[in-house]
């Protein structure tokens, strides 16, 4: 084998980096352009706001859409303040030793339980123990549960960001360790905290397997009574019509799979624009 | 008054940091129980050792080590397409590309991390399902390949993410002195940067591969649910949790398919667990350099 | 003389390690104590100590007692303490809100106060007794992370007042402040030993000269000597001390 200059070398080899790195941006905007594509035509205020019709081959997708606001809502209102709570304890107040160590390990190894097996759990605890049955609050309490860590995580980043010197400054001051809390550090991580929870909505609105057996229904076309009730959701009723209904008419999929998309990548980038701002407003 | 108010707080806050640790006791000790008690029934060297996945015929055979190649199967296809991908793009974003790029490109790589996994699979159903039968000549495109490109697709994002901080935090010192000894930059990225953020790129690519492991939808749509040991990669196969997934709705409560499904809810468990371990090793070591 | 300070055999530890052995001192009050040494001679870890801030850190532990106006401060209730012993921290820290906020901060949480007027008289109390009215009467609630170093540290002095403390801990106020600066600091210290009770811990030799009435040497976490400063400097006691104020080493 020839052996090449370096500066040959190195250029054939930025070249491949360049390649490579067209390989991991191109796909998601190919799948992003195909289904806007292939889906806007089917967008309308009909779509958005009728039931399903004729074994969901027509009509809209209203219910799913209520159905997977009411679970993410539920879910987020449970996770936010147990998991910034739990935040703040790991990160204020608990002392270094073993108990702590052992909570740090099983949150970071939490986060990385495959959501399936999260949504076992939600069956044999949530639905089955308590009784839940298939229901909003099952499902909630499943995804809150999946994202616990998450927020944990996301909140103890922002908590963390807070210079420990204000925290001197306050104690020194005579100011109790809760106060110190209240009103120097939460205010100042409360733009990472925000951010964080903004992403967990988006990831969890898009999940499938853990509602899978704890809250979502093949086929509801109607509104949730109460949050006992089992509910359409977009993510599964995405999976049941592109795989499970024979002659599912394309563009009610892409339609379908736009929506679910958009709400995600929107509140992806409000998320991500709200950090920029919050770092250019940042006062230290 | 204020005392007390003060008091109760942080005792909520104490109550959900325990909480945190009460949640993973009970998620781990839940499988546990409903695994083990599989286990009473069915041996557990069978369970992994036998490849004949018949939970519903009349003598069941409850063998998932065709489930578990299949996992392994498609976890491995996608790592071969995911990792030098991955790695070369967090290369490419962190030394190589201006500046002024460098945050676009780390946005747009993290935007697949935000698009649903149902919606993949979808697009791969109707994508790179048909591509891969027409360009082969298979029977189906449902197949572990297909399976394996769209699961890298879902892996890139978190072996760059997490790489690329690896690479970031290397000390310019390292570098300075390749350079100053002559080195062009390339041999310098090759040979000093990568080595020292070697740690931490074994850390995203175990991250990644843990999420290979556990995604679900996005498999099941695309990989043809056949339970059998694959022979090649260009079989249908059916992995872990897809099996979970779609059998779970059929099972009746409490009876053996449904605890053979925990007891399989119990490996990935155990094996993800694993994983992120091994992961959170090797960034410890990282931080520490 | 009123002793306000005594310490009786205070010995702290940092990880087991002694960093404070056997010390015993006393401040009387309205005086300036300064405590002078080389790094590691466990200056900031007494006057932490005092307002037991140390105590906030995992790997620190202590024996002795330190006596506030005959009471032990590690019996006293810790935020009770901090309220009645200030301390001004060597770099200025405002906390990232206007300054009339950092100025009303701590009273507030306290409960000291209550209506709009009074807290505007003290905001403008203690900005007076820091000497920093005059720059920033204009513009109170514009963030504090605006001003200069000097101003800074000048609107933390205010900020400790505004609690009416008895005793004020500086430690090395001045490390990070230009000559203008720090000499206004120091200004500000000779006018507020009036009313409080002062110790510094400062690195620099000519300004224990320059402001304290009694000065402590302390090396290796033992307390050498402490007199009054003008015996200290002109006739030390100790050879050590000697060699240290003439800058031989240090």
């Amino acid at each position: 084998m020839m052996k090449l200059s370096p500066k040959l070398s190195q250029k054939l080899s930025y070249m491949l980096l360049f390649i490579a790195t067209m390989l991991a941006i191109i796909p998601v905007l190919i799948i992003i352009f195909l289904i806007i594509k292939n889906g806007y035509s089917a967008i309308n205020w009909k779509f958005l706001t009728s039931m399903p019709e004729d074994g969901m081959r027509a009509g809209g997708i209203f219910p799913a859409i209520i159905g997977t606001f009411a679970i993410v809502m539920c879910a987020i209102v449970i996770t936010l303040p147990v998991g910034v709570c739990a935040a703040i304890y790991l990160n204020e107040y608990a002392k270094d030793n073993f108990l702590t160590r052992l909570i740090k390990l099983a949150i970071v190894n939490l986060a990385g339980v495959p959501s399936v097996v999260y949504g076992l759990f939600g069956l044999g605890i949530f639905v089955m123990f308590l009784k839940l049955g298939v229901s909003i609050i099952a499902g909630a309490l499943t995804l809150s549960i999946m994202e616990l860590p998450v927020i944990i995580t996301t909140a103890r980043g922002a908590l963390n960001s807070v210079p420990q010197s204000f925290r001197e400054v306050s104690l020194s001051l005579g100011v109790s360790r809760w106060q110190t809390i209240r009103h120097i550090v939460l205010p100042n991580a409360l733009s990472g905290i925000l951010t964080g929870t903004i992403l967990s909505i988006a990831r969890i609105s898009g999940e499938t397997a853990p509602i899978l057996f704890t809250a979502a229904a093949f086929y509801v076309p109607r509104l949730p009574d109460s949050i006992f009730d089992q509910v359409m959701a977009l993510p599964y009723h995405l999976y049941i019509i592109s795989t499970q209904i024979p002659n599912m008419p394309k563009n009610i999929i892409y339609g379908t799979a736009l929506v679910l998309m958009m709400m995600v990548l929107t509140m992806s980038f409000v998320a991500i624009f709200a950090r920029i701002y919050f770092r250019k407003r940042r006062k230290w | 008054m204020r005392k007390s108010l003060d008091y109760i707080i942080e005792a909520v806050i104490f109550i959900c940091g325990i909480l945190s640790i009460v949640f993973v006791v009970l998620i781990f000790s839940f499988l546990l129980k409903e695994g083990l008690s599989f286990f009473k029934d069915f041996s557990f060297i069978k369970f992994i050792t036998n490849q004949f996945w018949y939970p519903n015929s009349k003598i069941p055979s409850f063998g998932i080590l065709s489930l578990i190649s299949g996992s392994a199967l498609v976890t491995l296809g996608a790592c071969l397409i995911a990792v030098p991908i991955g790695v070369m793009t967090a290369l490419f974003i962190s030394e190589i590309a201006p500046k002024s790029i460098r945050d676009i490109l780390k946005s747009l790589v993290e935007l697949m991390a935000a698009i649903p996994s149902v919606v993949i699979g979808f697009v791969g159903m109707v994508t790179v399902v048909p591509l891969v039968k027409n360009v082969f000549n298979l029977p189906t495109g449902l197949t572990a390949f297909s399976g394996s490109i769209m699961l890298a697709l879902m892996a890139i994002p978190t072996i760059v993410t997490i790489s690329e901080d690896a690479i970031r935090s290397v000390p310019w010192q390292y570098k300075e002195g390749a350079l100053a000894l002559g080195a062009t930059k390339w041999q310098t990225l090759r040979r000093v940067v990568l080595k020292a953020a070697m740690p931490g790129i074994i850390a995203a690519i175990m991250l990644g591969i843990g999420r290979v492991i556990g995604e679900t939808m996005a498999v099941m749509m695309i990989t043809g649910n056949a339970a059998h040991v694959p022979h090649s990669i260009f079989d249908p196969i059916r992995t872990m949790t897809s099996t979970i997934a779609s059998e779970m709705g059929e099972t009746v409560r409490g009876g053996m398919h449904y605890k053979s499904l925990f007891a399989i809810g119990l490996v990935l468990f155990l094996i993800t667990f694993l994983v992120n371990f091994i992961a959170d090793l090797f960034l410890g070591k990282n931080k520490n350099l | 003389m009123v002793n306000k300070i005594n310490v009786k055999k205070l010995s702290c530890y940092y990880n087991k390690k002694c960093v404070l052995n056997s010390l015993s001192i006393n401040v009387v009050k309205n005086e300036i104590l300064s405590v002078i040494g080389p790094a590691n001679s466990g200056k900031t870890t007494f006057l932490r100590t005092l307002n037991r801030m140390s105590d906030l850190e995992v790997l620190f532990s202590r024996a002795g007692e330190v006596f506030l106006d005959e009471e032990n401060i590690f019996d006293m209730n810790m935020q009770f303490l901090r309220r009645r012993v200030g301390m001004l921290f060597a770099m200025p820290i405002p906390l990232p809100m206007s300054i009339y906020d950092n100025i009303v901060y701590a009273p507030k949480r306290l409960g000291l106060i209550n209506k709009k007027t009074d807290i505007d008289a003290l905001v403008e109390q203690s900005l007076k007794d820091a000497s920093l009215w005059d720059d920033v009467k204009d513009r109170l609630h514009t963030s504090a992370m605006r001003m200069s170093g000097g101003q800074q540290q000048r609107l933390c002095i205010a900020r400790i007042l505004a609690i009416n403390p008895e005793v004020i801990l500086f430690d090395e106020p001045c490390s990070g402040l230009d000559p203008i600066s720090t000499a206004k600091v120091e200004e500000s210290m000779l006018e507020l030993k009036k009313k409080y009770t002062i110790v510094l811990v400062t690195n620099n030799v000519k300004q224990a000269s320059r402001v304290s009435d009694k000065t402590a040497f302390f090396l290796m976490g033992k307390l050498i000597e402490v007199d009054k400063t003008d015996t200290l400097f002109i006739s030390p006691k100790e050879k050590q001390t000697e060699y240290y104020i003439t800058g031989r080493f240090g």
